[in-house]
């Protein structure tokens, strides 16, 4: 073999170990491809039942199929764990995603006491409330500021598989699709309040959300370290509206158990859930940002 | 030694059109701009012997108001941008769009499928733009909604009163008075055919306690700039306020209509005051409507209403 043949041959096999190389780090980075998102996120959201026709009524040309799902709650009995104990109680989340908030009430017996809890998001803000809608008319019921718990009690709402889609979508080309053990897997940035932490959602088979996994840039953020498993999905609503919500909702917060529940109640047909932040809690809010 | 050349050529080759096959990739394809958005006014804004815009005309131009189905995505306060995206027209927030499958269409389910079955129940609340009620009345809005099939008043064939009427289809502007006309509109809005004599010469309105509650209430009109406002009061409470919600209201409702006209288009907005049962007040999103294009218009008769048989009502679902 001459000289010649033997670069050559070596030349061929160098580029053709680099093409190798690059597609197989390619295909473990995940793509960005837009058509392999569209295709991706449309088939997630199609599984949950979360895009629908939206020209009803109209004689307009043909409109895109819309995000349909701005409100929902979800109720489920199961173990709530408070301070790393389980409590047998009801879990009811109520939420919205214009603008993203959600109402966590928990009611239940466990160690001798009786919890009931409301838990409250909106934005930034965050609070604690002694009955629904308490500190919005004076005089009735009292709602707490709870500043320091905004971002995790956001982020819940973004683990939700409606929010995981949204989120998603809006995370635009920074959100790239692979494959881990043969299940499709979109990993993605929040933004806005939530920027820094990244979810990583894997869908079975149907294209349902079963995992999601989020982590924070800044290690010490614990209470950003989220586990949630979704199973059993179906339309669970008394009014049907062929939106598909998980039977089962399993969560960990930084490793420990937070919520095993399984879903008694669904209500996605855009219910009336509104949730307007009390006075006094935009007040804290000014006075703590004012004295920051 | 040929085949370690083309080798060569063909690898080199690869690597330099696969970032290129790429880039070809990253290109989203072309967008089209479906929209739902109001037509953008043309032709000039006619004058009345005052000087204010004269509204006189049949504004039922723009070929989807209610015939029986309500446009549910305008109602609901979302504006199209094109196949890919959408936004709740009160907050700006982005809703998720993606391009229809080819060949569907709304009118056949069979070509719908999944994602045209149930779609106006759920498209009827996606804008953000709700009435803020008290606490203690959020579980009757919703119970009210839940059961809308059998608790709507427009399904009893009740007038759907002001403000859910919306923008009359009819408006003769005279110098002390305006004529607003709203045709029955018959099928799933099994509406009254309802009408407004509502003055404009500077009269005040009658004390409330001495007003017998009625579904269009006292409506008084006049001028801010060039826009018509229409303040009302004195309602009876067997309307729903808004097209859609449960959204209730007491006998001490108070609603601002503001009628602005540009062109062949007429925007309208209603804010409505109640302080015993909301929060705060509430304005709707504006909507427009269309003047007819033909100047000798008139209006047609309006449809019959038929009363629902609500013992036959076997679901919550809405329409």
């Amino acid at each position: 073999m001459s000289t010649k043949t033997r670069t050559l041959r070596i030349s061929a096999i160098a580029l053709a170990s680099m093409f190798l190389c690059w597609s197989v780090a390619a295909r473990a980075q995940g793509t960005t491809d837009p058509t392999i998102q569209l295709k991706v996120l449309r088939g997630a959201a199609a599984a949950l039942g979360q895009i629908r026709m939206s020209d009803i009524g109209m004689t307009n040309p043909p409109l895109p199929l819309l995000d349909v799902v701005t409100t929902m709650e979800i109720s489920g009995k199961g173990s709530v764990y408070i301070d790393g104990k389980p409590v047998n109680a009801t879990y009811t989340a109520a939420f919205a995603y214009i603008p993203p908030a959600m109402r966590v009430e928990i009611k239940g017996e466990g160690a001798g006491n009786t919890v009931h809890t409301i838990q409250t998001v909106r934005e930034e803000y965050a609070w604690n409330e002694s009955e629904r809608g308490a500190g919005l008319v004076p005089g009735k019921g009292m709602a707490t500021p709870a500043m320091a718990s905004a971002k995790s009690r956001l982020l819940q709402l973004w683990i939700l598989p409606y929010g995981v889609v949204k989120a998603a979508i809006a995370a635009g080309d920074k959100a790239t699709i692979s494959t881990a053990q043969g299940s499709t897997v979109i990993t993605f940035p929040l933004s806005g309040a939530l920027a820094g932490v990244t979810v990583t959602a894997t869908l079975d088979a149907k294209n349902f959300i079963t995992r999601v996994v989020t982590k924070p840039d800044n290690a010490a953020a614990t209470d950003l370290v989220y586990e949630a498993e979704y199973s059993d999905y179906a339309d669970h609503g008394e009014i049907l509206t062929d939106v598909k919500s998980p039977g089962h909702i399993v969560e960990k917060l930084s490793g420990k158990p937070l919520l095993d529940v399984k879903t008694t109640k669904v209500d996605a047909d855009n219910p009336y859930l509104v949730f307007p932040v009390p006075p006094n809690v935009k007040a804290a809010c000014a006075q703590a940002g004012s004295s920051r | 030694m040929r085949f370690f050349r083309s080798c060569c050529t063909a690898a080199a080759a690869v690597l330099m059109v696969s970032p290129a096959v790429l880039v070809a990739q990253n290109a989203r394809p072309e967008t089209r701009h479906p929209t739902n958005a109001a037509p953008k006014p043309t032709g000039t804004t006619p004058r009345a012997a005052d000087g204010h815009p004269d509204l006189t005309g049949v504004w039922n131009g723009k070929g989807d108001s209610l015939t029986g189905v309500p446009n549910q995505l305008e109602n609901s306060g979302v504006l199209v941008d094109d196949e890919y995206s959408a936004h709740d027209i009160a907050t700006g927030t982005k809703i998720a769009a993606f391009p229809r499958p080819a060949g569907s269409t709304f009118g056949t389910v069979a070509t719908a499928g999944a994602e045209g079955e149930r779609a106006a129940s759920l498209l009827r609340l996606v804008g953000s733009n709700r009435p803020i009620y008290k606490p203690e009345y959020w579980d009757e809005v919703r119970r009210l909604d839940d059961n809308a099939n059998e608790e709507d008043p427009s399904n009893r064939c009740m007038p759907a009163g002001i403000p859910r009427a919306g923008i009359p289809q009819s408006i003769t502007q005279l110098p002390d008075r305006f004529i607003f006309i709203y045709p029955g509109q018959g099928g799933l809005i099994a509406t009254q055919t309802m009408y407004r004599m509502i003055p404009a010469d500077g009269r005040q309105h009658t004390p409330l306690q001495k007003l017998d509650g009625s579904f269009t209430g006292e409506g008084i009109a006049h001028w801010d700039g060039d826009t018509l406002v229409v303040d009302s009061w004195g309602f009876n409470t067997n309307t729903w306020f808004d097209q859609v919600g449960g959204y209730f209201h007491s006998e001490d409702m108070h609603t601002i209509e503001r009628f602005h006209r540009e062109g062949n288009t007429l925007t309208w907005t209603v804010t409505v005051d109640d302080p015993g049962v909301l929060l705060q007040p509430w304005t709707s999103t504006p909507r427009v409507a269309v003047l007819n294009r033909d100047p000798h218009a008139m209006l047609a008769e309006g449809l019959p209403c038929s009363e629902r048989d609500l013992g036959l009502t076997v679901t919550k679902e809405h329409h």
